[in-house]
């Protein structure tokens, strides 16, 4: 499956690149975050629970960043399973300035998933999968848009 | 006429009501997972996710913690023990546990044995793989491109290229086709299908360590067969293994295979010493048993102007999956694809299949289908339609210019087989009249004339079945005769034992009808018993429709045996010569002297209590069946199609069917066959097809995906029979448990491209699905809005 998409957030481009940065906030963006490892700078293991229609599985991901070019361009690759489930994700992100307190966010993923929620859920996948991406991109937006940074609301876990 | 005596009896040709179906419409089947054994433990599986990928380490260490888990066993265990690999029918290898790498969706990785089945399904969430993803193939013309990646690193030939195999006389019909005055040409692909029967697959392996005995009780078409193999594989003496096929939830080709469940299933008992029950889930049975079909078939008729039919020549890559696991005889690694030159008396015909690994669960399961029938009868039924509207002429028309004709039999096909008897322009009339063939057409003029879509489809198939004559058919060199041995009771009831084994067949009841009719015996008085190996006679199994013509001759031989020997003692009664008994409306009698008689119940008891000095007691016979040749069962089909303007849909608004099998035992089980088969051709034709994406993610894991036919879409069948008796059966009977999913797919099919064929539509590959109608119709702006 392949996604992208553009977003325009009301901060200044540094803002969005120390928020993207930060292992935690993005994670709590995540939809159905459960917990974090983190095993190095850019070397992450978040564990995220989905529901595909009626199959529910629980992932463990290996989170690498690769190719960061700050304050602009960050890519990463993630892998995960779960039972008789596994995704592999490949993801840019691309930032502009287009004026002091306004950044664009451009990003791109393609993802793979094999297994039971494929192959059980593949109706519904890709809409699910197109819901949980605005989502997550929706509460990172807020979320750099709030007032105090520092109290991220939570996505509602899925 | 029926006199009182058959009236009595009930032998062949009676309606009589299916013995089996009391305990079924009670409720009280018993099928394997009824089976519960003290001490059982139960097994559940892990499958993989990836189409292929490398497995670089299991970790089970948090499946074993918990609570009520015995063991896990992955493939490094079984191959300590030699059994990681299994042999498949077809001589190739297949994997039972992956020990480094796994080459399809959903393969089994590792089995958890636990106190609970729910806790075993628990475990296997909890059983750590870590994989390095490879790139699959998952078609079969990609797989033949050198650089594709290779499925079966394993053997030595380092493609995915299984075989090649070819028949009839390539020089002569390419002579045919380089002077031909008419060819036409066309690609059909015909889909992965599944079986989809009501039970899945599973067994209950019980190893009793003081006898150093296992049983099994498994969900098995072939019990005998799988008994050998089983012995030949693990070292137990055959004596020391019982395989027992209890009732059967539905088979139709897809309890045929060995699967690795059941392997693991009796290691695990072995070593525990514990029974361990093994029942799949709908989706593992969806996803990962053997599938059917998967042929991509290119075909090519030669003719004359004048639509006479001379040459056929087709190529065909046959996708196998990731193990070559079909059950086809073993000289016939693309079964009897051979017939396809079907009905029709054609000068020459050249057919090759290539057969190919792909990243899927093994192929060629031959679906309520003798061997790749259906794919055959598919081929050139809609070939035959394809002539006739390149040429202007009706389907009816070019069908009775082509038939073999009724004297020619038996006919030499050429493609080599020898078909038995045959008479197909009596059955395409009586479909004709049944249907109201003429009057159709003009009602379909006239709707197009307004704009509707109506469709007329013909299929006349021959099927091939009774697998068969010993000196060509062989199941791993085991010959594929049938068995049934019979014995009568000094009362005059009797226990019939037979080699194959019924999976809604109805045997205990046609079976019994034979003996009946052989006889003289009311049929009720007649037990049949069957799938259990320690009692059963040995005998290849029930698939291919081959029980009727291989042991259903083996019983009326073994029946005729005990007619022998009863003549003797009927003699030996009546104080008479043997040479002056006759055998007269199901009793003995002198010759011209109807009031000196003596029934078979009254032989029988003599048989115990007062048998001639010299001669052995009792009254039983054994007899394995040869069959001299195969039989070739045939059907006129015309379905009736109306096309939905608005969505698409194709609608069967009426389906005549007349099948010819033969002799008929039952009547009413032989309609029940046709209704049931229709229903299951009627499927693939517009329901069913198994994809999968470009990762190997099967596409139709589930049954909201993958379209199993309702009542709701199934038309009211129309059925009728014509009788052409095979001339080498005993009974002249062809077998029918096929004919209708073999015959229908065409039928549908050809009707829906004769509904749009003025649109210049000349072939659909199935299923015909509504979105396809809809797409040709909006394209040729034909939509209803």
């Amino acid at each position: 499956m392949h996604f992208e998409g553009t977003q325009q957030i009301n901060a200044p481009i540094t803002t969005v690149w120390r928020y993207i940065n930060d292992p935690d906030k993005v994670a709590a963006c995540a939809p159905g975050f459960k917990t974090m490892e983190i095993l190095g700078p850019d070397h992450f293991k978040p564990t995220i629970a989905v529901g595909i229609g009626a199959v529910k599985a629980t992932f463990t991901l290996d989170v690498r960043r690769i190719d960061v070019n700050e304050p602009t361009h960050a890519a990463m690759t993630a892998r995960g399973n779960a039972a008789g489930s596994a995704v592999e994700m490949r993801a840019t992100m691309d930032l502009a300035a287009d004026s002091d307190s306004l950044t664009t966010m451009a990003w791109v993923a393609d993802v793979n998933i094999s297994g039971t929620i494929a192959s059980v859920g593949a109706r519904l996948m890709e809409g699910t999968a197109h819901k949980l991406t605005a989502k997550f991109f929706d509460c990172f937006r807020q979320n750099i848009e709030a007032p105090s940074a520092e109290e991220p609301s939570q996505a509602p876990a899925t | 006429m029926t006199t009182p005596a058959q009236t009595q009896i009930r032998g062949m040709g009676h309606s009589v009501k299916r013995k089996e179906d009391p305990r079924f419409l009670r409720g009280r089947g018993h099928y394997v997972d009824d089976i519960k054994l003290p001490g059982m433990l139960y097994m559940d599986i892990a499958r993989s996710p990836y189409a292929h990928a490398k497995i670089l380490n299991i970790d089970a260490s948090k499946a074993l913690a918990l609570p009520g888990v015995l063991a896990v066993i992955t493939g490094k265990d079984l191959d300590a023990a030699g059994l990681a690999w299994m042999p498949t029918l077809m001589s190739d290898k297949q994997m039972v546990l992956p020990v480094d790498r796994v080459v399809y969706q959903a393969q089994e990785v590792a089995a958890v044995i636990a106190t609970d089945r729910y806790i075993a399904a628990d475990a296997i969430t909890l059983i750590d793989v870590e994989y390095e993803p490879l790139p699959p193939v998952v078609d079969p013309i990609k797989a033949l491109e050198p650089d594709a990646p290779l499925v079966r690193p394993d053997r030595e030939q380092k493609t995915n290229h299984i075989w090649h195999w070819e028949a009839g006389d390539a020089g002569k019909t390419d002579e045919a086709f380089n002077s031909a005055e008419v060819v036409v040409a066309q690609d059909l692909y015909i889909p992965r299908i599944h079986v989809s029967s009501i039970e899945t697959c599973g067994c209950v392996a019980s190893f009793d360590k003081v006898e150093g005995k296992l049983t099994v009780y498994m969900t098995t078409q072939a019990p005998h067969a799988i008994r050998t193999v089983f012995s030949l594989v693990s070292g137990i003496p055959e004596h020391k293994i019982r395989i027992i096929s209890p009732d059967i939830g539905g088979g139709f080709g897809g309890k045929v295979p060995v699967y690795p469940g059941y392997v693991i299933a009796s290691v695990a008992s072995i070593q525990t010493g514990l029974p361990i029950k093994w029942i799949e889930d709908r989706s593992e049975n969806l996803q990962a048993d053997s599938f059917a079909r998967d042929y991509h078939i290119h075909a090519e008729l030669a003719a004359k102007r004048d639509g006479t039919m001379q040459a056929l020549r087709v190529k065909t890559i046959a996708d196998h999956g990731a193990f070559d696991a079909a059950a086809n005889p073993s000289k016939f690694p693309a079964g009897l694809f051979s017939v396809i030159t079907g009905s029709y008396a054609l000068d020459a015909a050249h057919v090759e299949v290539d057969g190919v690994y792909t990243n899927k669960p093994s192929g060629g399961v031959a679906y309520r289908c003798s061997f790749r029938v259906t794919e055959a009868v598919h081929t050139i039924e809609r070939m035959v339609d394809t002539l006739a509207q390149q040429l202007h002429m009706d389907p009816a028309d070019i069908r009775m210019k082509n038939f073999i004709p009724p004297d020619a039999f038996p006919y030499k096909s050429a493609t080599g087989w020898e078909y038995d008897s045959g008479n197909y322009p009596a059955a395409l009339q009586k479909a004709m009249d049944k249907v109201g063939y003429a009057e159709l057409r003009r009602e379909q003029a006239e709707k197009r004339a307004r704009g509707e879509l109506m469709g007329i489809g013909i299929s006349t198939f021959t099927e091939i079945v009774g697998a068969g004559p010993s000196n060509t058919f062989d199941i791993l060199g085991i010959k594929m005769f049938d068995s049934a041995e019979i014995r009568v009771h000094p009362t005059g009831s009797a226990i019939v034992r037979i080699g194959v084994q019924t999976q809604g067949q109805g045997h205990e009841t046609t079976f019994a009808q034979i003996v009946a009719e052989e006889l003289g015996l009311p049929v009720e008085n007649i037990a049949v018993e069957h799938g259990d190996t320690d009692t059963a006679p040995y005998g290849l199994g029930t698939y291919a429709s081959r029980s009727t013509p291989t042991a259903g001759a083996a019983t009326a031989v073994a029946a005729r045996k005990i007619r022998d020997k009863a003549k003797k003692l009927a003699a030996h009664l009546l104080e008479a010569s043997e040479d002056d008994i006759e055998w007269s409306d199901y009793k003995f009698q002198v010759k011209g002297v109807p009031s000196r008689s003596v029934t078979m119940q009254q032989v029988a008891f003599a048989a115990y209590t007062n048998h001639p000095q010299g001669m052995e007691a009792g009254l039983e016979a054994v007899d394995y069946y040869d069959p001299p040749n195969l039989t070739f069962p045939f059907g006129a089909y015309i379905c009736v199609v109306d096309i939905d303007r608005g969505t698409g849909e194709v609608k069967i608004r009426r389906f005549v069917a007349i099948d010819d099998c033969g002799n008929v035992i039952n009547p009413m089980i032989v309609e029940g066959q046709i209704h049931g088969g229709l229903t299951m051709g009627m499927a693939p034709a517009l329901l069913e097809a198994i994809t999968y994406d470009e990762n190997g993610n099967i596409q139709q894991g589930n049954l909201m995906e993958y379209l199993l036919p309702t009542a709701m879409e199934t038309p009211v069948w129309e059925t009728d029979r014509t009788v052409t008796p095979s001339p080498h059966h005993p009974f002249g009977a062809k077998g029918v448990g096929e004919s209708a999913t073999v015959g229908a797919p065409p039928a549908i099919a050809n009707a829906v491209v004769d509904a749009l064929s003025h649109l210049g539509v000349t072939h659909l590959d199935i299923p015909i699905t509504p979105w396809k109608v809809y797409a040709i119709l909006q394209e040729h702006g034909a939509t209803e809005v």
